[in-house]
């Protein structure tokens, strides 16, 4: 009886989560589709329409194993409030149309850091600053649409923001996360953490060949290609005068995986032959954990992707100082030689944040980024996709979102993120960024589709009983076509 | 499917509880963020009465169907969930999508004791809430309990943690957006309740960083009146602060009920004179 009443309770569960999407009884009907091929969802459930939190850096995962399963994650809280002792992550089976929260981090309330990459089967590995100890948490679960927590594969403090990137080798999971550790000896901080054993075991890796100023920057940005070479992105920070710090763009690169001894050295700069690529040298980053572009916080913008079937072409996006009247400008440039020899500028994006890079199947790059517009009241976050197939000499733009910078007013930092995220499937860009979620249709000109309960006639969040909720930041999924 | 139920207001008449019985049902509050009174339609499936408790991002009301994982079999208070049962459901949120999956954490039958009336409240109501106070309670008296000082007083001035001078070699405090960047509120003790007396000034130190990792830390404000509880530093590394030129113990009160209005010192009273 027991074992029945469960066995009907999940199958219960299942069938809820997918379910088609529809309003909620005597809700207005939603709005028109959106143009042919681009979705734009608000990710907080239906059952969630009340909530009211800053649900900042986002973060996507496909699975290979099965494409219709997505994970998601932001500083979403538990919705069960400051005594919860499990952090939530969002999940899709229907490929990114619904989604639903699961409390499966062992993190209280939520995560002060959260990265991860799919695996087989489809298992979900996870690096995170749990809190209250804001220690590193490496996790995993054989099956991401389990409720179930995940299980820690390892732990340590003293580090900075993870970032965890997976590649398939041999029937076993590799993973490799980026992480900013300052247990590293003689201030050279930037590390990769290699598990060739799908977790179960990890190997501290230090990829900084040079001195710094006492640590790297704090984004590690690796990318693996099919062929198992991995590139690792990096900040060299070399001196500071307090918060300006002067700064090194920094590419490394193995050719095998990182399974050797002395992994990262692949790739060396003619100018010094030390591992890592200088991209750029000498430049200007302030490091400000304070509002400084519109309510967001910078100081350490960085994204790398690689061409995965042709792994001799990689991309790297980073943001700086660009005179002394500029805030960040976001620089995009490209190697088609694995590294070695890079270009100028192929984009550059002033008062720009959270840029994120991928290459698709047929090597058309896209590019996804967060630029702020407008002074004062009428300033706007601008949530822009590009994607080009011949270096940015030409692009096809998209607006994903354009919304108030100015509204809601921040409850922490970041506000947006210190990050988000691209992917490539198949013929498809997927996404996901965070953004201001009042529902008027004009912020949004590739058209959205909210679960949570919304008037977009009268542009007003509502909860489930009807009454108006307070505008906030939610993280929106999104698919755009590889371009024709 | 939301079903919304079509049953009048409903008072849900609780039995004559025993202590031990209070006690259980205090304990099955302490673990729930969900709980509500409703009736199972199927199997797993509980149509909700009425909405005792729930986060306030959480839609959930009357008429909303629930899909409830039971709680595992053996647990105190939690007798198979059959249809027609009518009962109040503790229970924890775990998946929320178009409706809200949870975890129960047990139930306690209402049965043939429900009964129509007008009003909003109900007798089940008052005992869910009369638990919750009760949970409350425990809560801060284990925090007054546990804390070194308990005061009331006023936040006099705030100032940047001194660190000290680095000893030779010591690696410079790392720029991450989750360093603490340690404050020092200087509050001015107008009432000792705990381990100090008025006219007292004490060093409290708290994350001055505005990163998500101390989003649910006390922060303090020049002039801030309230009532506190105080626990010896072992947060920062350093002890001990300088007050007037001379070293004296610093202080932390970085859980959410350290940190207290100045109307609420009574009821602190009230409860360190309790048993």
């Amino acid at each position: 009886m027991r074992a029945t009443t469960l066995l009907a309770a999940v199958i219960f569960v299942i069938a809820a989560c997918r379910r088609p999407q529809d309003q909620p009884d005597g809700a207005p009907s939603p709005p028109p589709p959106p143009p042919p091929g681009v979705r734009v969802v608000d990710m907080i459930p239906a059952s969630l329409s009340g909530e009211t939190w800053q649900d900042a850096e986002p973060f996507l995962t496909t699975f290979a194993s099965n494409p219709n399963i997505l994970a998601a994650s932001a500083f979403t809280p538990n919705p069960g409030g400051p005594a919860s002792t499990t952090a939530p992550i969002y999940v899709s089976d229907d490929s990114g149309n619904t989604w639903s929260l699961r409390n499966t981090l062992p993190s209280n309330v939520q995560t002060a850091d959260i990265t991860h990459a799919g695996g087989e089967s489809p298992a979900l590995y996870a690096t995170i600053l749990s809190t209250p100890s804001i220690a590193l948490k490496d996790l995993e679960t054989n099956d991401v649409l389990s409720a179930t927590a995940m299980t820690q594969d390892a732990t340590r403090p003293n580090v900075d923001q993870p970032f965890v990137r997976a590649s398939r080798a041999a029937s076993t999971d590799r993973l490799y996360v980026g992480i900013n550790d300052f247990a590293a000896p003689n201030g050279r901080t930037a590390t990769v953490d290699v598990s060739l054993n799908g977790g179960a075991t990890f190997t501290s890796r230090r990829i900084e060949s040079r001195n710094t100023l006492g640590q790297n920057g704090p984004s590690i940005r690796p990318a693996v290609a099919q062929n198992n070479m991995v590139y690792v992105a990096y900040f060299g920070w070399r001196s500071n005068a307090g918060d300006t710090i002067t700064t090194d763009i920094v590419v490394a690169r193995d050719d095998n995986g990182a399974t050797g001894t002395t992994p990262f050295r692949d790739l060396r700069d003619p100018s010094d032959n030390q591992p890592g690529r200088l991209v750029a040298t000498g430049r200007t980053i302030v490091f400000s954990n304070a509002p400084t572009l519109g309510q967001e916080r910078i100081g350490s913008t960085l994204s790398l992707a690689v061409d995965a079937a042709r792994s001799d072409t990689v991309y790297i996006a980073w943001a700086d100082r660009v005179g002394s009247g500029d805030i960040q400008t976001v620089h995009v440039r490209r190697s088609l030689d694995r590294g070695a020899t890079w270009s100028n500028d192929l984009r550059m994006l002033p008062n720009t944040t959270n840029p994120s890079l991928a290459v698709a199947d047929d090597g058309t790059v896209g590019l996804l980024y967060q630029q702020l517009t407008g002074t004062g009241s009428a300033s706007r976050w601008v949530n822009r996709f590009e994607q080009s197939r011949d270096g940015f000499a030409t692009h096809q733009d998209l607006v994903l979102a354009t919304v108030p910078a100015s509204t809601p007013a921040l409850q922490f930092l970041p506000y947006l993120g210190d990050y988000d995220m691209l992917l490539t499937r198949g013929t498809e860009f997927l996404g996901i960024f965070s953004a201001a979620n009042t529902p008027d249709p004009a912020n949004f000109p590739s058209g959205v589709l909210f679960q949570r309960r919304v008037n977009q006639a009268t542009h007003q969040l509502l909860d489930g009983s009807g009454s108006p909720v307070a505008v906030s930041i939610d993280p929106f999924f999104f698919s755009v076509p590889v371009m024709p | 499917m939301r079903t919304r139920s079509l049953i009048v207001p409903i008072v849900l008449i609780s039995l004559a509880v025993p202590l031990s019985a209070q006690l259980s049902r205090a304990a099955l509050v302490r673990q729930s963020d969900i709980i509500f009174a409703g009736t199972v339609t199927r199997a797993g499936v509980v149509r909700v009465d009425q909405v005792f408790e729930k986060p306030s991002a959480v839609s959930l009301m009357k008429g909303d169907s629930v899909t409830v994982l039971p709680a595992r079999a053996g647990s105190p208070g939690s007798p198979p969930l059959n249809p027609g049962m009518q009962a109040t459901f503790y229970t924890t949120g775990w998946i929320y999508g178009r409706w809200i999956t949870v975890r129960e954490v047990g139930h306690e039958a209402i049965g043939p004791q429900l009964a129509t009336v007008a009003g909003t409240g109900t007798a089940q109501q008052d005992l869910v809430a009369k638990a919750r106070q009760q949970v409350n309670d425990a809560d801060l008296k284990a925090r007054i309990q546990a804390a070194a000082m308990v005061v009331v007083g006023r936040v006099e001035q705030l100032r940047p943690m001194e660190y000290g001078p680095r000893p030779t070699g010591a690696p410079a405090r790392p720029r991450r957006f989750t360093e603490p960047n340690w404050q020092e509120a200087i509050i001015h003790v107008d009432e000792g309740l705990k381990g100090a007396t008025a006219g007292e000034r004490v060093v409290v130190r708290f994350p001055g960083s505005r990163d998500v990792a101390f989003v649910g830390t006390p922060r303090f404000a020049a002039g801030q009146e309230g009532t506190f509880l105080l626990q010896k530093d072992t947060a920062t590394g350093s002890p001990l602060a300088l007050m007037a030129g001379q070293p004296v113990q610093a202080y932390t009160a970085l859980h959410r009920l350290d940190v207290l209005s100045k109307q609420d010192a009574q009821h602190v009273r009230t409860l360190m004179r309790g048993p």
